[in-house]
């Protein structure tokens, strides 16, 4: 298949003045777990809506399996949605909404009685056909509006924060559940959602969007391991994010100068920038140690503010000498700990730290 | 008070006056009506026998059975028109008027003729509709006829038009209401679903919004029963429904016959009621 199930080639959509979507290139190949993640407002729904066709483009194309679609309407799209509140209607019982879309694709009745009564069944919801939406559970409704996007075996399914509206303990359940019908099916998601917990432990890629623009796209591990801007660290959590100005280059490495101390930063494939730029860069929170060695080059002082014991791992909330935060996090099964208060060196390792693109250089 | 249980004994005295008021202002003149209405004389005395001989003089004179048919057929034809007149504003100030501001000034453009009186409306229509009237310049000025139309005033079309314009609002606002509560993700949802606008409307839209859509016909079916100062001031003495009877009737003091066709009117009114209701279930209005 050498087509992509979904493309968007610089797409733009303004509402007034205000540009909810900016010059967005996306591609989504089949099959693909795709994931936009973002804080609210950063055009990350409108960018959903558009590709159902609820939206359209003022500027940019979208193709759908190759052909261009931007002048089709949601309903010839071969697309399902799942809404955030799902958005079932009140007035027809289980069966009657989960058979919509193929009644609408003026199937046959018996066809439709056939194909409701086995994703009913897959869903293990077939005790609920009778029902209407008002006696469901949270849970329940989200299984009757998944069955009833699915039913028209649509080739993208566009979910926005599908999971938002449930209960926290069932969060995890239904995440796992879906992603197991999206491998199952063998159909390409678009997954909305703020939570970056969501976007890494679903999406095959994840694509981070900040202010109508993307601000990088790639594996959960790349944007973990190497967030591309500061936005992106500072919005997945784990990251301390220092500023400064270059102070010298020395091969591909750089050296920071910050209010607390200078720093070496590999520059990795972007091109080292010269001195005097100001930059940004960032050091994950777990690849930090209390205890440097000769190898951790680069040190700070710091006082312990506040300790935080998540199970597994010990998350130190700590003050730099100019008073900004830093998160430290360490096995808790480590020997040493440190005591509200105290004062230590943290360290890490010249090649750990990850430079972010200067901020004019936007994707 | 908020631990106050349903059918507790203060509960009861606390409906108590409105109670009192429903009796004296509604149960007991009604009762009176329709115990005037068996009076066998003109005259009341506690001796003089009720019977059922004004009845039966009601339904023995085609005129009058007639009548009472054409009220009917009036207000049917009042309902669907304003059904379709009033869904179409609604649909349109709720749905298609993006800005709030402006959805708005258009309800209250459809709201102050409503407040004022019943009698300077009706009156207001009669230069519209005359000879020389504003309809009949318009026509003869666009060329549509080289006459002046004499059909407007004092006759059936002018009451009708008159009604719609009063009545319509009666229709649009319980739908504009149950409209403005349906989500609209259930629209957008149903057009992911392959629904083509025309079934989003018929399958989704127009369900959810029955409960307005029955209250407003109730509305207008009760008013237009009732109307008789239009078909009197711009029907001219030509035009009548029941309500028109009723005044003549007791104008020439002729009560206990007057009674009878307020009773049948009342009947008509219940009996279409009924019929509505059974419709669809009130209760769920704004529930969506």
């Amino acid at each position: 298949m050498a087509e992509h199930d979904l493309e968007l080639k610089h797409v733009t959509k303004r509402f007034g003045t205000f540009v909810a979507v900016n010059d967005l290139s996306l591609v989504v190949e089949p099959g693909q777990f795709i994931c936009l993640l973002g804080p609210s407002g950063c055009g990350k729904t409108t960018t959903l809506r558009l590709i159902a066709g609820l939206e359209e483009a003022d500027a940019g194309e979208i193709r759908i399996a190759g052909a261009r679609v931007n002048a089709t309407p949601p309903w010839q799209r071969d697309i399902a949605m799942m809404f955030q509140d799902f958005a079932l209607f009140p007035h027809m019982t289980v069966e009657r909404q989960v058979g919509f879309g193929l009644e609408m694709l003026k199937r046959r009745k018996d066809e439709i009685r056939r194909r409701v009564r086995e994703i009913l069944t897959t869903f293990e919801i077939a005790p609920l056909a009778a029902r209407k939406p008002d006696t469901l559970s949270g849970g329940q409704r989200q299984r009757v509006a998944l069955a009833r996007a699915l039913i028209t075996e649509p080739r993208i399914l566009l979910l926005d924060e599908p999971i938002g509206s449930l209960d926290f303990s069932l969060r995890e359940a239904v995440m796992l559940e879906l992603k197991d019908v999206q491998r199952r099916l063998g159909i390409s998601f678009v997954w909305v959602t703020h939570d970056q917990n969501e976007a890494f432990s679903l999406g095959d890629r994840v694509v981070v969007m900040n202010h109508a623009r993307i601000e990088q796209v790639g594996r959960p591990e790349e944007i973990f391991e190497r967030p591309r801007t500061r936005f992106v660290a500072t919005f997945v959590q784990g990251h301390n994010v220092l500023d400064g100005a270059v102070e010298s280059v020395e091969g591909e490495q750089v050296r920071v100068r910050t209010p607390v101390g200078g720093f070496v930063v590999p520059a990795r494939e972007l091109p080292p920038p010269p001195p005097g730029t100001t930059v940004s860069f960032s050091v994950r929170a777990e690849l930090l140690t209390e205890r440097p060695g000769p190898e951790h080059g680069n040190r700070v002082r710091a006082t312990c503010h506040a300790v935080e014991y998540l199970g597994s791992v010990r998350r130190y909330d700590l003050r730099l000498p100019d008073g900004r935060s830093v998160k430290y996090e360490q096995f808790a099964a480590a020997a040493a700990r440190i005591a509200e208060g105290a004062e230590v060196t943290l360290g890490w390792r010249p090649d750990e730290g990850v430079l972010h693109l200067p901020a004019d250089g936007r994707t | 008070m908020s631990t106050l249980r349903a059918r507790s004994p203060v509960s009861y005295l606390l409906a108590l006056p409105a109670a009192l008021w429903m009796l004296a202002a509604l149960i007991v003149p009604t009762i009176f009506i329709v115990w005037v209405s068996f009076w066998a004389t003109r005259t009341f005395s506690l001796a003089s026998p009720l019977a059922l001989i004004n009845y039966a003089k009601f339904f023995s004179r085609s005129t009058y059975v007639k009548l009472l048919v054409d009220t009917v057929q009036q207000s049917l034809l009042l309902m669907a028109i304003t059904l379709v007149l009033g869904y179409c504003i609604a649909y349109f100030i709720v749905v298609k008027v993006r800005r709030p501001q402006l959805q708005l000034w258009l309800f209250l453009l459809l709201v102050v003729p409503f407040w004022t009186s019943a009698l300077i409306r009706t009156i207001a229509w009669i230069p519209f509709l005359g000879v020389t009237g504003v309809i009949n310049q318009a026509l003869l000025f666009l060329g549509v006829v080289d006459q002046p139309v004499s059909a407007f005033l004092y006759s059936l079309t002018g009451i009708t038009l008159a009604q719609v314009s009063f009545y319509t609002l009666l229709a649009t606002g319980p739908v504009a209401y149950t409209l403005r509560n349906v989500p609209p993700s259930l629209r957008e949802a149903a057009q992911c679903l392959k629904a083509t606008p025309l079934h989003v409307f018929w399958r989704i839209t127009f369900p959810l919004t029955l409960p307005g859509v029955v209250i407003g016909q109730i509305l207008v079916f009760l008013n237009v029963m009732a109307d008789f100062a239009t078909a009197s001031a711009i029907g001219g003495n030509k035009y009548a429904f029941l309500g028109n009877l009723v005044i003549l009737l007791y104008d020439s003091g002729q009560l206990p016959f007057a009674s009878v066709i307020a009773v049948l009117l009342m009947l008509c009114m219940l009996g279409g009621v009924a019929v509505l209701l059974k419709m669809v279930d009130i209760r769920r209005l704004g529930v969506a």
